[in-house]
């Protein structure tokens, strides 16, 4: 009976070979397996939005993802969105236009503003706050992360 | 990009670790052998527990402790910042659902949560209270044994406290009009996007916590009295909070995990998930009753305001939320005669606490909206009637307190102007505006170190917690205006109760005025040394000298501060050292135990429409204007005024926690309990700032960050009045309530039809 | 989360002999959004669970077949949103698929998990119900087609039988123009679950469907071949008669914590309306 499983998946490029219990999901092992906390844990229901990686160029919960169903996919987490050490154009859009307030809602709607992007690199205000609507911020500081993804989207179209 | 001095919006301190995912929060630090914790809890809100065997719990393979009240020393600890009131674990009876009985600790998450289903908890379910008439009849039980309160006449009910303040004889006043209507206030939650999270580890000298509190020096205070160590034992490590919002003010599991760590001889985490921190922090919820006297000219003559909040099971902070909520509930109007009573009242729910405004958003939607409901009867519109009472800069309009620190009036006129107020409304829309006052802190002790290190760079010791408001940033930048040091050489170092020196707390929107003058008075103290350094290095009478703002002034010449320490240091090199403190003194005469530092002032103009269908309402415009004194960061301004404008969204339009008649709660979780996001936002926000630097901080600063949410739910409702005619004095405007009301005028219009 | 056993099934026929073998000790995983949740609270608990991911003929795809447009057991709300052929026919599914959840939630949820999980609120079962879908099961007893309508029971219970699993959903493509639309009601207007979901679909043909759901144990169709309702110059009180009878059995539960049932049956009625009227246009404004 295989509780366990060994998985392959790419972690931000980086192949990666995890013996992961199968009920875990693909949350529990970035931050307790991988050691890769910026994905962050708050309602586990997928409501939040917290938790958001990118897989196979999608935004999902990977709350609501088992990790075994990672398996053979490329996953992509904040600690990806960087360059050697150089903030990508979203990351210092978002820090130029004051959208980081607490900052625990933050690697999630990177995540899902980079997966925007990346499909749409010239989104409408209203496409912005649907693309972001699974991404709560208690800070609601979403006046500043629309402006933040507009800014990025600009600096990306350069 | 901006500079960093005061006044420019520079890049937030801390956020690069936001953006790439390396700040670390409770959640995301591990320690070597550490157990994981769950709580143990039942599914109702007051059971008498007959028996906790956890023989079962303790076969699960990793499970090492299962903590009962039984491994807790007797009497059992408790603890409270107002009232000990509060026991490490529930003991006897649990007081409201999620009340924990028991706590397991595994090696592995897994094995905690398996741990905890299999403590097997015998228990008698019992008769409780959830809401303010069930906790006021005759025969209510008691949440609260007597014992508790010893000599307290009120320990006998569920009335907790009573306050009472007044000036003026309300009895004799006249009035043309008078209005009377009692208004509702949602029970709402904080919903802080991190959960609460807290670790606990003993060491050979004592012990350390870690946690995602506001107020790690507090937190330190409570665990050395439980566990009876000296504070200096007592580490209290607090990493920037991820939201607090009030929430996070106050011990909730620290104790807990203390003594498990302390049986365990091991480190203990417990992370609450998003369902437990429903079950341990929410807002007082109420019921007012406001009843005001009017001159036909819109002239307040007098108000009778009774105010009963709900508190939960145990008081925490909220019975201060009372009180000081209540206090100005008059606003910032001159109000010649006024009597206010408000009630804290226990019941066998959520724990409340603090929560950004401090209870002034639950009196302000009563008053205001009881205004406005005057305003309309004289024929006066929202904005003319509030310009009839609003107070001037220095009016008494609070006899006991801090005169009007404010030319409030440019507040109001800026807001109505910003909303439109003179513009025609399209059919089927309506404007409403209001006005909010909250009261900065009322005593407070910050103390600040500033390090001049050896070659220019400064370290900013300040104890305040950067839980999202961006304090690191506004003190960085202080310390680069004084010391003319860039902020690229300027770190701030907080949540450390080990290495920063005390202060007393991160609430009441006090950081920037009392920690920032902690800095700039740490700062000044640098200024006196650098003085005396730069005489000394030109062989001057120091009295020749004067330092300010970066430079030395010698008679001859200017120099850089940085460049008279190197002097001044010479081969040595070491460092200058200044320390601040701010102290506001408590006033034992007054109602509050001491006047406000300031006032946090705001004025929110809603424009709305509502669907008369569906009776939803739609924000087509909302505007909010506070009176900062000086935006020391504007940008940080603006991102807490538009977040607390958003956040005030949600309890008047969605937020509410509904129990059923047991006093579970039914909505506990992110599904059904519901808060703004960004297709929640109105059309279009417009928010603006009042500068006139007359506040205490530095540069004229006065606190911030509160206001905006104070006015949203009575602007939003006098929008929705004025659009359809309806009046509605329950929180939550849902569409479901305003439907509601719709539905009732339709059917007092329309004849009755016989068919 | 307990633990279980999880299997990866790669084709039809070993699945069906998992699912035929465990019976409801056996859970089937598509896109898991509902799923995951239902283990994390253990309102599901099974001891197998069947990951359909691996079987290639479940693999997301969207073709037309014989006049069927058949979508695939593993095909996401996003694929049916972006498939040029549904938007074509059944722009109304895509007002479905769309505010099912977020982007994050769409990205994994499958058309197949919704219907199996057969909430009386999923949003796409009104469109598939007034499109006249079937759902094609496969089992130990072979392939099967189920009617849409005969497919749900109430929550989380259908008529598939043990051992079966839906290998795709398909939609007969219109031969003449259908304006449809759908609606839904909601306690905020970002995501949220329904309070009432609603689709009205009218045809030349003067043949009108009305789907609605979360009043009662199980989404409902009704149609209409008067002619009434699709007519835009029928009377008011011709079409109200036609509606209350389509509406009157609905009956929402008193126990809800999103909407009152009074509310709901009251917004059922709004919704209706609203609903064939933006069917109407789209039917004048579409051909």
């Amino acid at each position: 009976m295989p509780d366990r499983l060994t998985v392959e998946l790419t972690v931000n490029g980086a192949p990666r070979r995890v013996e992961v219990a199968v009920h875990h999901t693909l949350l529990d092992v970035l931050r307790d397996q991988v050691g890769l906390t910026g994905t962050k844990e708050c309602c586990v229901v997928g409501e939040c939005g917290a938790c958001t990686v990118i897989v196979d160029g999608l935004p999902v919960n990977s709350c609501l993802m088992l990790a075994v169903e990672a398996d053979g996919h490329e996953v992509r987490t904040v600690e990806g969105l960087a360059r050697v050490g150089q903030l990508n154009e979203l990351q210092q859009a978002f820090l130029d236009r004051g959208a980081t307030q607490c900052g625990f809602c933050i690697p999630g709607q990177l995540m899902a503003a980079q997966a925007l992007l990346e499909k749409n690199p010239d989104p409408t205000v209203a496409e912005i706050h649907e693309a972001l609507a699974g991404n709560l911020c208690r800070c609601a500081g979403y006046e500043q992360i629309t402006e933040a993804v507009l800014t990025a989207a600009e600096a990306m179209r350069r | 990009m901006n500079g960093g001095r005061v006044g420019d919006s520079p890049r937030r301190v801390g956020g690069h670790g936001r953006v790439t995912g390396a700040q670390q929060y409770v959640a995301d630090i591990h320690l070597p052998d550490e157990l994981h914790v769950e709580l143990v809890t039942l599914d109702c809100a007051r059971a008498r527990i007959v028996s906790i065997d956890a023989s079962d719990a303790l076969a699960v393979p990793g499970v090492q402790l299962v903590m009962t009240p039984d491994d807790l020393p007797e009497p059992m600890p408790r603890f409270g910042p107002q009232f000990r009131d509060r026991p490490i674990l529930a003991v006897g009876e649990t007081k409201f659902h999620g009340d924990p009985v028991a706590a397991v600790a595994a090696e592995t998450k897994d094995a905690a949560e398996e741990g905890a289903r299999r403590v097997r908890v015998d228990y008698e379910e019992l008769p409780a209270v959830f809401t303010i008439g069930g906790a006021l009849a005759p025969d209510a039980p008691l949440v609260q044994d007597p014992s508790l309160r010893p000599g307290d006449p009120l320990a006998g009910s569920n009335v907790l406290r009573e306050h009472r303040y007044g000036w003026g004889d309300v009895d004799a006043a006249e009035a043309d009009l008078v209005v009377e209507n009692s208004y509702v206030f949602p029970m709402v939650t904080h919903f802080a996007i991190e959960p609460h999270a807290f670790i606990a580890a003993p060491d050979e000298e004592g012990l350390t916590i870690w946690s995602s509190i506001q107020h790690p020096y507090w937190l330190q205070r409570v665990i050395a009295e439980l566990v009876e160590l000296p504070l200096a034992r007592v580490r209290v490590v607090a990493p920037d909070p991820g939201g607090a919002f009030g929430g996070k003010q106050h011990a909730k599991y620290e104790p807990l995990v203390a003594f498990m760590a302390l049986r365990a001889g091991r480190p203990v985490r417990l992370v609450l998930s998003l369902e437990q921190t429903f079950q341990a922090v929410r807002r007082n919820s109420a019921e007012i009753r406001v009843r005001t006297g009017f001159r036909s000219d819109g002239a307040v003559t007098f108000r009778e305001i009774h105010a009963d909040y709900l508190l939960g099971a145990y008081a925490d902070i909220s019975d201060r939320v009372v009180g000081k909520g209540a206090y100005p509930g008059n606003g910032p109007y001159r109000v010649p005669a006024s009597r206010i009573v408000a009630r804290s009242i226990l019941s066998h729910t959520t724990p409340s606490t603090a929560f950004r405004g401090f209870g002034a958003p639950q009196v302000n939607w009563a008053v205001e909206s009881n205004l406005d409901e005057g305003a309309r009867a004289l024929g006066l519109d929202g904005l003319e009637i509030r310009r009839r009472n609003i107070a001037a800069r220095g009016d008494r309009f609070l006899p006991y307190d801090t005169p009007a620190d404010g030319d409030w009036q440019q507040t109001l006129d800026r807001a109505a102007e910003l909303v439109g107020w003179d513009r025609p409304l399209p059919d089927g829309h309506g404007r409403g505006i209001a006005l909010g006052i909250k009261l900065g802190p009322t005593t407070g002790l910050s103390h600040a170190t500033v390090r001049f290190l050896g070659d220019g760079s400064v370290l900013v010791l300040a104890g305040t917690s950067d839980m999202g408001q961006g304090a690191r940033t506004v003190f960085a930048q202080v310390a680069s205006e004084e010391l003319g040091v860039p902020l690229g050489r300027i770190t701030v170092v907080s949540g450390d109760t080990h290495i920063v020196p005390y202060d007393q707390q991160t609430s009441a929107s006090r950081s920037s005025v009392l920690m920032g003058n902690a800095i700039l008075d740490a700062c000044r103290d640098l200024h006196e040394q650098l003085r005396e350094m730069a005489a000394r290095a030109d062989g001057l009478d120091p009295a020749r000298v004067s330092v300010e703002r970066g430079v030395a002034r010698l008679p001859d010449r200017e120099v850089p501060l940085v460049e008279v320490l190197k002097v001044g240091l010479g081969k040595l090199g070491g460092e200058l050292i200044g320390n601040g403190v701010v102290r506001k003194e408590a006033e034992p005469d007054h109602p509050l135990g001491g006047t406000a530092a300031f006032y946090e002032l705001n004025c929110t103009a809603i424009e709305a429409t509502v669907d008369e269908g569906t009776g939803e309402v739609v924000l087509v415009r909302h505007a909010t204007v506070s009176d900062v004194g000086k935006a020391l960061n504007p940008m940080q301004v603006r991102m807490q005024d538009e977040g607390a404008a958003i956040m005030g969204l949600g309890h008047t339009l969605m937020e509410h926690y509904i129990y059923d008649e047991n006093g579970r709660l039914r909505n506990l979780g992110a599904i059904d309990y519901r808060i703004p996001t960004s297709k929640d936002l109105p059309l279009e926000m417009v928010s603006e700032i009042v500068e006139n630097e007359d506040g205490p901080g530095p540069y004229g600063a006065k606190g911030m960050s509160e206001g905006a949410l104070l006015c949203v739910a009575p602007a939003v409702a006098a929008a929705v009045q004025q659009a359809t005619g309806v009046t509605i004095r329950d929180l939550p405007l849902t569409p479901q309530r305003v439907w509601e009301a719709l539905e009732e005028r339709r059917r007092s219009r329309e004849p009755e039809v016989v068919s | 989360m307990r633990s279980f056993d999880y299997r990866r099934p790669t084709s039809l026929q070993e699945a069906v002999a998992l699912l035929a073998e465990h019976g409801p000790a056996a859970q089937v995983l598509a896109g898991g959004t509902d799923l995951v949740i239902g283990l994390r609270d253990r309102t599901v608990d099974p001891d197998v669970v069947v990951d359909l991911k691996w079987i290639p003929d479940l693999w997301p795809g969207i073709a037309e077949r014989d006049g069927w447009l058949a979508i695939s057991a593993g095909t996401t709300m996003s694929q049916i949103s972006a498939d040029p052929a549904v938007r074509r026919h059944f722009p109304a599914l895509i007002e479905a698929a769309d505010v099912v959840g977020s982007v994050q939630i769409r990205n994994r949820a499958t058309l197949a998990g919704n219907i199996c999980n057969a909430s009386p609120a999923a949003d796409t079962a009104p469109p598939l119900l007034v499109f006249g879908a079937r759902v094609v099961a496969v089992g130990p007893d072979g392939r099967r087609t189920i009617p849409i309508d005969e497919f749900f029971v109430r929550s989380r219970v259908t008529t598939l039988q043990r051992g079966e699993l839906v290998a795709a959903v398909e939609l007969p493509v219109p031969g003449e123009p259908i304006g449809a639309a759908y609606l839904r009601l909601t306690r905020r207007r970002g995501t949220d679950l329904a309070s009432i979901t609603m689709c009205a679909a009218v045809e030349r043909s003067g043949v009108a469907r009305l789907a609605y759901g979360s009043v009662g144990p199980r989404p409902l169709l009704f149609t209409d071949e008067s002619g009434v309702l699709a007519d835009p110059s029928a009377s008011d009180g011709a079409r109200e008669a036609i509606l209350e009878r389509m509406l009157e059995p609905a009956r929402p539960s008193p126990r809800s914590v999103r909407a009152s049932p009074e509310y709901r049956l009251a917004m059922l009625r709004v919704l209706a309306r609203r609903a064939l009227a933006a069917a109407i246009q789209r039917l004048g404004g579409g051909a």
